[in-house]
């Protein structure tokens, strides 16, 4: 049985006994490369749901605060956001089944369109290590590990770290690679400051990274409050643009679980994961603290030790 | 091309508390320009956006009346950006003032006819200018008979204290004035809108009602029960605007404007729209 | 008339000496409208781009006007922008909002003096669509890859060259002073073949929409729609039709300016009053009131439907929530 068959099946079978009152998970998209966030609510409606390598967003958005029994399919980041939500009490663990998924990676749409020259992809085929694509007078076999998310390319907790069932077999753990922020850090002040700049100057303010987020759920944020108006709102001025994602990446210094929803989701390419990723590779190596790996750990900014590092302080 | 967007300077000249709670200030506004006074043609139901320099322009209903020459006033809650600006400004400041904006209370049609006017809260402002206007001399003898229902949560809420008492004074004015719960020392009614216009059970030509939301709620079954039909009940929305000319998209109750369809519908317009205001 | 690929950048030359010309260039990655200096700067080959055209005419952010106050009072400086523009190799998607939002900003009462009078001062080269893309469906919203409605002048990509139409009397007159030759019969020919065969996705059934619409502010269809939405403005801001806007001062002291911004009607704030009520607080009031606003409100205040199948909303959306599948439910909805 593939996943999707057994996601299926276990779906079914928690609607038919009444243990929950709603799935979430993913059903076919209707483009080609793009599932979509669905909300299975009776055992037929079960049978739409789906798992395959373009289930990119996270589904932990969607189970906060909720008053009825939910079941999620969760793979291993939307787990993390799950463990870090229940920690901040905003997920009762009692009411939610997670059926987890060990999770080989999601592809990269962005990288995708790129390996193929940016032309319009029309079909998309998985064939497990690969995806072929095809388009109007081309066909082009990719793999997919070289278009994964660049957060999937590094995750470490491939296999959620909690679940009450568990769909297919653990995955190994990647290495950790921070790479990429090690590329940043060692660039000059005046090229990161350039590097930011010239991303932000791409946003248009939409919040599709804040509202992709599962961390992000205040009930007003900084940006909206109109009263003290802390930020500006046009989308013209890149250093509210700017101050904006530094403020964002503030507010999840210890709870960002890193799996990169807000990047997915920006509709403009904004390559937000530099800065968050910064901030978890330095809370992890300052505190030595990892958002949503367990449900021990306290949070990493409810806790204070004397010897807690501050020499980055101003 | 005018541009709408532009405002016109006016000087507040007074800055009066006007409710106990010191949450509702009454501004009194002149003209800086004698022209601007002359084109600044408004009705009873209309509002204009009251601008303070550096923080924005909000919209608010013109309390005063076309019949009190060479001011305008507003009567604002503190309750977000401008407004708490406005509460702080020293009386000689010039502010901004944009409008008169949306349509009016239909004045020239209710000539003739007699009328229920009821409001709750800090809406009663454009109903002021509406018993203003109508109870002018000049204006008096083109109305039938005139009964006021208003209401605040305690005595010290009521607005305009100084106008009621003295419309309460005269004969060609039924005032009721009511608080929710009883306090010492207060001798009009006691009870919520909806419950004393049941007691009073109004029987005029037309009803006019402007409150918040869910004492409009609560009042409109009592209306059509005293044997208003919806084409005789006439309100106000307060939806929230920005642009008050009917492009910004926010106010919209279905195809309608507020900011420029209205404020001012009927129960029988509102009745064939969507419930969402 | 007939305009050579290889002549193109010196027509764009010879335009940028006179006007401020606008054209899709390439920036971060993307396509997006910008004033050019040179023809060269120009990229004609692409699908569409990023963001909508509306920009040119009513940008994301814009000042109004600012304004000083001081002991003589209140003095305001507008800033109306009436620089004579041409807007080069827009697509006709792009062309047809423009067309529908001149419904927004004139009414019977006020006229939008900023987006007038670029409006007044823009002449609009539009450019048909060879390959649409399979997002696109302006062929079932009264619009078509080769929909000139909106357009002064018109180009048909024929391959070697554009096939050029002068549509309206201004077009006509400034390609009167252009100097183009003559299209010859074959051109003509091939023009007029792309223009009759190329459709995009005609498949999306509007008819009836608004009727339909109109009886179902209450249906529990609207349960459902929303869920998946996380509420962004990916698809309003991308969208080139959505014109809702947010007003605000910006100013230090005495001196200030007023700015517009876009804003969007999937954000609670958008219509939350200042005593916290909200008359759509929930993202289905909201979504109800977004595809209402399009296929109901819109049709009914301007007897036109407020999308043009541009697809971006379909392409940019986080969530792949697909507005041709929620017409597609609410026709078959009984």
């Amino acid at each position: 049985m593939n996943k999707t068959e057994s996601i299926r099946e276990i779906a079914k079978k928690l609607l038919e006994e009444k243990k929950v009152d709603l799935v979430v998970g993913f059903a076919q998209g209707s483009l080609p490369l793009r599932s979509t966030p669905y909300f299975a609510r009776t055992p037929e409606q079960a049978d739409n749901l789906i798992w395959g390598a373009t289930c990119e967003n996270n589904l932990a958005n969607f189970v906060r605060k909720r008053s009825e029994k939910v079941a999620v399919i969760a793979k291993g980041c939307d787990v993390r956001a799950i463990v870090a939500l229940i920690k901040e009490g905003q997920v009762n663990r009692e009411n939610l089944t997670i059926i987890g998924i060990p999770c080989e990676g999601m592809v990269d749409r962005k990288q995708i369109c790129q390996a193929v020259g940016c032309k319009e992809i029309l079909e998309a085929t998985d064939n497990g290590a690969d995806l072929v694509v095809k388009g109007k007078g081309f066909e082009q076999t990719l793999a997919k590990a070289d278009v994964m998310f660049g957060s999937c390319k590094t995750c470490q907790y491939n296999t959620p770290v909690i679940f009450d069932e568990l769909v297919g077999e653990k995955v190994e753990a990647k290495e950790a690679d921070y790479a990429d922020i090690e590329a940043f850090e060692a660039l000059s002040p005046a090229e990161r400051s350039a590097f930011i700049a010239k991303e932000m100057e791409k946003c248009i303010r939409c919040y599709a990274c804040r509202q992709a987020c599962p961390m992000c759920y205040c009930s007003e944020c900084f940006v909206d409050c109109g009263a003290p108006a802390w930020i500006g709102k046009g989308a013209d001025k890149v250093d509210d643009n700017a101050l904006f994602q530094t403020v964002r990446v503030l507010h999840l210094a210890g709870r960002c679980v890193d799996c990169g929803a807000c990047e997915r989701a920006c509709p403009v390419g904004i390559k937000l994961s530099i800065l968050n990723r910064k901030m978890v590779k330095d809370v992890k190596e300052l505190f030595g603290a990892e958002a949503g790996v367990n449900l021990e750990d306290p949070p990493a900014l409810n806790t204070h030790q004397f010897d807690d590092k501050e020499d980055f302080m101003l | 091309m005018r541009n709408p967007y532009l405002p016109l300077p006016m000087k507040l000249v007074k800055n009066f508390t006007e409710t106990s709670d010191k949450l509702i200030h009454t501004f009194t506004l002149e003209y800086q320009n004698e022209q601007d006074a002359e084109n600044f043609k408004y009705e009873p139901g209309q509002f204009a956006e009251l601008m303070v320099y550096g923080k924005g322009e909000a919209p608010f209903g013109i309390a005063s009346s076309p019949t009190e020459k060479g001011i305008l006033k507003f009567s604002v809650a503190k309750v977000g950006v401008v407004s708490t600006a406005l509460h702080m400004l020293q009386e000689g400041t010039t502010v901004g003032v944009r409008g008169p904006l949306g349509n009016s209370y239909p004045l020239e049609q209710l000539k003739g006819k007699s009328l229920t006017i009821i409001g709750g809260g800090f809406a009663f402002t454009t109903l002021r200018s509406t018993i203003q206007y109508i109870l002018d001399p000049a204006n008096r003898g083109d109305y039938g008979d005139l009964t006021v229902i208003y209401g605040a949560r305690n005595p010290g809420l009521l607005l305009y204290k100084d106008e009621l008492a003295a419309w309460d004074a005269r004969s060609d004015i039924n005032l009721i004035t009511t608080i929710d719960r009883e306090v010492e020392g207060w001798n009009g009614r006691v009870g919520f809108i909806p419950t004393v216009t049941k007691e009073v059970a109004p029987k005029t030509d037309y009803a006019i009602i402007c409150g918040p939301p869910v004492m409009i709620k609560f009042t409109m079954p009592v209306l059509v029960e005293c044997g208003f039909t919806p084409e005789r009940i006439i309100m106000s929305l307060e939806n929230r605007m920005k642009c008050g000319i009917g492009m910004c998209g926010r106010c919209n109750v279905g195809s309608k404007y507020v900011c420029k369809d209205g404020p001012v519908f009927t129960k029988e317009q509102l009745d064939k729209l969507p419930n969402e205001y | 008339m007939i305009l050579n690929k290889s002549e193109v950048t010196n027509i764009l030359d010879k335009l940028a000496s006179e006007y401020r010309v606008i054209a899709p260039v390439e920036k971060n990655g993307m396509v997006e409208f910008a004033a050019i200096q040179k023809g060269e700067e120009a990229k004609l080959d692409y699908a569409n781009s990023k963001k909508p055209g509306k920009e040119i005419l009513f940008p994301q952010s814009e000042e109004l006007f600012n304004y000083t106050v001081d002991a003589e009072g209140l003095r305001m400086e507008d800033k109306v922008d009436s620089q004579a523009s041409i807007i080069f190799g827009m697509r006709p998607c792009d062309v047809k909002s423009w067309v529908l939002l001149d419904n927004v900003f004139k009414n019977d009462q006020y006229t939008d003096v900023y987006y007038l009078t670029r409006r007044a001062n823009s002449l609009v080269v539009g450019l048909g669509c060879n390959e649409p893309a399979s997002t696109c469906f302006c062929s079932s919203v009264a619009c078509g890859p080769f929909a000139k409605e909106g357009s002064d002048i018109f180009l048909t990509d024929i391959g070697e060259a554009y096939v050029v139409e002068g549509i309206s009397e201004k077009g006509k007159e400034l390609l009167a002073k252009l100097g183009l030759s003559e299209a010859g019969a074959e051109a003509t020919a091939a023009a007029a073949k792309l223009q009759a065969e190329v459709k995009a996705d005609g498949t999306i059934n509007i008819e009836g929409m608004a009727e339909k619409l109109s009886g179902m502010f209450e249906h529990p269809y609207w349960d459902s729609l929303h869920e998946k939405c996380i509420g962004c403005g990916a698809c309003t801001y991308l969208c080139p039709t959505c014109h809702c806007f947010d007003i605000a001062d910006e100013a230090t002291d005495c001196d200030g300016c007023r700015v517009r911004n876009w804003d969007a009607c999937m954000f609670p704030l958008f219509t939350l009053h200042g005593s916290g009520h909200n008359p759509r607080p929930t993202g289905k009031a909201r979504w109800r009131q977004r595809l209402m606003h399009k296929f109901n409100y819109f049709v009914e205040r301007y007897n036109a439907t407020a999308c043009v199948g541009c697809g971006r909303c379909i392409k940019n959306c986080p969530v792949n929530l697909d507005i041709r599948q929620a017409l597609a439910d609410i026709q078959a909805l009984d």
